[in-house]
């Protein structure tokens, strides 16, 4: 015992010694098998964490982060099922990642309504996450109504595209 | 600067020295317990993922989603039914009164055509005074004016509520103030407020002692009194619009109320007799149909 | 009803623009139009004052259209007579022409910067005056007097409070720029109170008119703000975790309500205006948001989908939290955005009709409805302080403008900026003074 906490002061002391600062990513290699090789972790020297890489690989499906839904709907339709689950075990194999989820709906009717709509499309997305391992920690859900549209002007095919949630990786 | 580098200096040597007391095959030995014990956990974890990967929680909330949107749909039913059905009764109401008014037409031969007034004339579910097998006999309270003659010109109006008898003829049709004030007063009746309703009524009679009307005021105010209990002063109302509105077609309602009043009062024998009194005097009237039955039960 | 009035040649004939100063160096214009109110409207002639034209602004032109705004009023041409003084009045003459009530007055200039404009509102049937003032102002508030010369006549004809003192704010938004505006209810004098470059939504005015709450995304998230109009000084009111938004002022200005998600789903808080003493009002597992309260402070009304559609209901403001709350509208599948009048007798709300979204008032007492619009994308409808008009959002050409109704339906007007969407407007109290 004496032993470890003479070896954890060193490194510390060491630490201040030299003033370098190592990647936080370090803690996140333990354990389990997530796909992630020694070297795609040491890639990063920017301090980006090296966990994008994969989640910017466009045969992930990781890399898809929008989930769409139906008029005046919140429920996760089962062909977006799979991809809310992906990114739940992402972040339950990933303790340091977090996410932001933008809730939005298309521009017809009140503001502050639209506003609760997507609050709840984004809640409902948190909600299957976290019962499928991702911690609450990692997850804020937020709304941007119908502020922050994707295709302007109005009709269905613009409105299709509006209403939906985006997951967003912090530090991404 | 200094300082710092002899701390790690001096503890540098200190950990050569601890280590020093550990032999190779100790360390092995904490090894391979360290080994199992990663062992363990990577069995624990894989059947953790197993027990996340099956989805059953996932669909679970998906399910809970769905029931709480059809939940919502049930309650916005349940709020339209509880709205229409609030509001059919209240149309179901307005078309009693509307049908009892029409009726009561019909049942007076040679009374006019009726009156452009329309004040709510069946007996308000509150009232305590008939019972509420009572409610269809609902006392009648106006369109007792004949239609021969009209004296509202040459009436006198200096005669106050105490100055003698008035007959049915003598009576003149209400105007539209006389209207509202009547129904203002009717209407906290029926609210329940019986003390507001005994004033206005008893404002009505002051300022509208002839109005065809007045007859109707007067037996309220009785009704109003039996509704706080007050028996004697109900008693009394209802003899006072006896006395004035003799031939008035509420006074046989009257004497039911009397009767009832003197019943509660624990006076069984001149309830009996106001009763028996009714049925002789007004044989053909749907009050005298009341107190037969009343009759027949407390023999 | 609407759509003859709409289509009517009045829609043509009663157009006329304005300057509008949004930015000091960009010059936007405002255009009004008004539809219908026919009949019924006053015969007026506003003579301009005696030495008026002096002035950098003059006051007159001001006056005219305020008053013909309202919908109330038929203005008459003087017609090259200008009386200034009773004495000058030919009452015969003005009657032959059908001008029931005329407005005449003079300018001094008491100093460069200062002047005194003297007023009189001349009932021609009984050859007397209905009503007269004189104001001192310094003539950077000319305008600003135009408006209550304009309050004192409306008040005078119609017995009603004028409601040209007051005030309006709004967002407007310009490439990716949105502004909070506030300007005078005629649309001149607008300023942005704050810029940014995301989202701002639901600006609502304090009771006194001293201070806006608004929502801004400029934190990547909805966080409530109460901003100080004369100092610029802001706080964040409500920053929880989650949106924050729908914020309303209690009559007594000392407390708001605010719409946060951070407890699970939109629900409706109150807390102080310093951000203190938070205090959960609804407990739904529904959205329930847009709270507003009632003048009296008693209830508030706000949008619940408790019944799988957004309808408005009623619960009373109480210290604790409670899941009932009486529903008010029941026609349609979809009502939303309620606003109180200010008698508390009734409110403003947008209706859904068969994919429209519109503009209509509701009686509490009498649950009698009115749509007062027949757009098709209404938004935010706000009641004037006197309760005679309703502000609100709507499209045309597929860009936000704002439009006012009268409470009736019979009057509608538009004011319009031509470069960019306006939106979320909210009609301000009225000026201390009244």
């Amino acid at each position: 015992m004496r032993k470890l906490l003479s070896i954890a002061l060193i490194v510390l002391l060491s630490a201040c010694a030299s003033q370098t600062t190592q990647p936080d990513v370090e803690d996140l290699t333990s354990g389990t098998d997530n796909g992630l090789s020694g070297s795609d972790l040491m890639g990063s020297d920017s301090g980006r964490p090296s966990y994008f890489n994969q989640l910017n690989d466009p045969n992930s499906i990781l890399s898809q982060r929008s989930v769409f839904y139906d008029y005046d709907s919140y429920t996760v339709a089962s062909e977006y099922r799979e991809l809310v689950l992906s990114h739940a075990r992402f972040l339950r194999d990933n303790p340091a990642a977090s996410v932001i989820l933008q809730g939005n709906t298309d521009d017809r009717g009140s503001r502050e309504y639209n506003l609760a709509l997507g609050q709840r499309r984004a809640d409902s997305v948190k909600n299957m996450m976290i019962l499928s391992g991702a911690q609450d920690v990692q997850i804020e859900s937020v709304s941007l109504g119908e502020e922050k549209p994707h295709a302007m002007g109005h009709g269905e095919s613009a409105w299709s595209q509006n209403r939906r949630t985006d997951i967003l990786y912090r530090g991404e | 600067m200094l300082i710092r580098a002899f701390f790690l200096l001096l503890l540098l040597s200190c950990n050569v020295s601890y280590a020093s007391f550990f032999g190779d095959s100790e360390a092995r030995e904490q090894i391979d317990v360290l080994r199992k014990q990663v062992k363990e956990m990577e069995v624990r974890i894989a059947k953790m993922d197993q027990a996340l990967n099956n989805q059953a929680l996932v669909e679970l909330y998906t399910r809970v989603e769905t029931l709480g949107l059809e939940l919502g749909k049930l309650n916005g039913q349940i709020e339209m039914l509880s709205n229409e059905n609030a509001l059919l009764q209240k149309r179901q109401r307005d078309f009693y009164i509307d049908l009892d008014n029409r009726l009561r037409q019909i049942e007076q031969p040679g009374s006019r055509a009726p009156s452009s007034h329309s004040e709510p004339q069946s007996s308000p579910r509150s009232m305590a005074a008939p019972p509420p097998d009572e409610h269809a006999a609902a006392p009648p309270i106006n369109n007792d004016i004949t239609p021969e003659s009209f004296p509202a010109e040459g009436v006198d109006s200096s005669r106050a509520m105490d100055s003698g008898p008035l007959s049915a003829n003598e009576l003149a049709p209400p105007g539209p103030v006389e209207n509202g004030s009547y129904k203002e007063a009717y209407d906290s009746f029926r609210n329940g407020e019986y003390t507001n309703a005994i004033a206005q009524f008893e404002n009505f009679l002051g300022n509208y002692p002839r109005s065809s009307l007045a007859p109707g005021a007067a037996y309220w105010i009785g009704n109003a009194r039996y509704a706080l209990r007050d028996y004697q002063l109900a008693i009394d109302a209802q003899k006072r619009l006896i006395g004035k509105y003799p031939d008035s077609n509420k006074v046989p309602d009257a004497l039911l109320n009397i009767a009832t009043s003197q019943f509660e009062m624990g006076d069984r024998n001149t309830g009996r007799k106001t009763l028996e009194n009714l049925l002789a005097s007004y044989p053909h009237s749907e009050a005298a149909g009341k107190a037969k039955q009343r009759l027949s039960n407390i023999k | 009803m609407l759509m003859s009035i709409y289509c009517s040649k009045l829609m043509r004939g009663l157009l006329f623009l304005l300057l509008w100063l949004i930015i000091p160096s960009l010059h936007a214009q405002l255009n009004i139009e008004i539809f219908g109110g026919g009949a019924s409207r006053i015969p007026i002639t506003i003579v301009p004052f005696a030495e008026e034209n002096r002035l950098q602004q003059s006051i007159t032109p001001v006056i005219s259209a305020d008053l013909q705004r309202t919908g109330l009023f038929r203005l008459i041409d003087p017609a090259g007579s200008s009386p200034h003084a009773p004495v000058e009045v030919v009452y015969a003459d003005w009657a032959n022409r059908g001008v029931n009530a005329l407005v005449i007055g003079r300018v001094t200039h008491l100093s460069d910067d200062q002047v005194e404009i003297q007023f009189r509102v001349m009932d021609i049937a009984k050859k007397s005056q209905l009503t007269g003032l004189a104001i001192t102002v310094p003539t950077t508030q000319l305008r600003a007097a135009a408006h209550r010369i304009a309050d004192v006549i409306y008040e005078a004809l119609t017995g009603d409070v004028g409601v040209f003192s007051t005030r309006i704010a709004y967002v407007l938004k310009r490439g990716n720029k949105y502004a909070l505006q506030v300007a005078d209810a005629d649309g001149y004098n607008a300023q942005s109170i704050i810029e940014y470059t995301e989202p701002i939504i639901s600006p609502a005015w304090s009771p006194d008119g001293n201070q806006l709450a608004y929502v801004s995304f400029e934190n990547k998230k909805p966080v409530v703000y109460v901003q100080t109009l004369s100092t610029r000084e802001r706080r964040a009111v409500a920053s929880f975790k989650g949106s924050n938004s729908a914020p309303a002022w209690s009559p007594d200005g000392k407390r708001l309500a605010v719409v946060l998600t951070g407890q699970g789903g939109s629900q409706i808080f109150l807390v102080n205006t310093d951000g203190s003493g938070l205090q959960r009002l609804s407990r739904s597992s529904s959205i329930d948001t847009e709270p507003n309260f009632s003048p009296d402070g008693r209830y508030i009304i706000f949008t619940s989908d408790r019944g799988g559609s957004p309808q408005i209901y009623r619960m009373p403001v109480t210290t604790t939290e409670s899941s009932n709350a009486e529903r008010l509208t029941f026609e349609g599948n979809y009502n939303a955005s309620p606003d109180y009048s200010r008698d508390g007798k009734s409110f403003t709300f947008i209706h859904r009709n068969n994919n429209q979204f519109n503009v209509a008032a509701q009686e509490i007492g009498s649950r009698q409805v009115e749509i007062l619009t027949n757009s098709k994308f209404d938004e935010s409808p706000s009641f004037a302080p006197n309760g005679k008009m309703i502000l609100y959002a709507t499209e045309i050409n597929g860009h936000g403008i704002l439009s006012a109704v009268s409470r009736d339906g019979q009057t509608r007007q538009q004011l319009s900026v031509q470069t960019g969407d306006i939106r979320e407007p909210a009609w301000g109290p009225l000026p201390k003074w009244k």
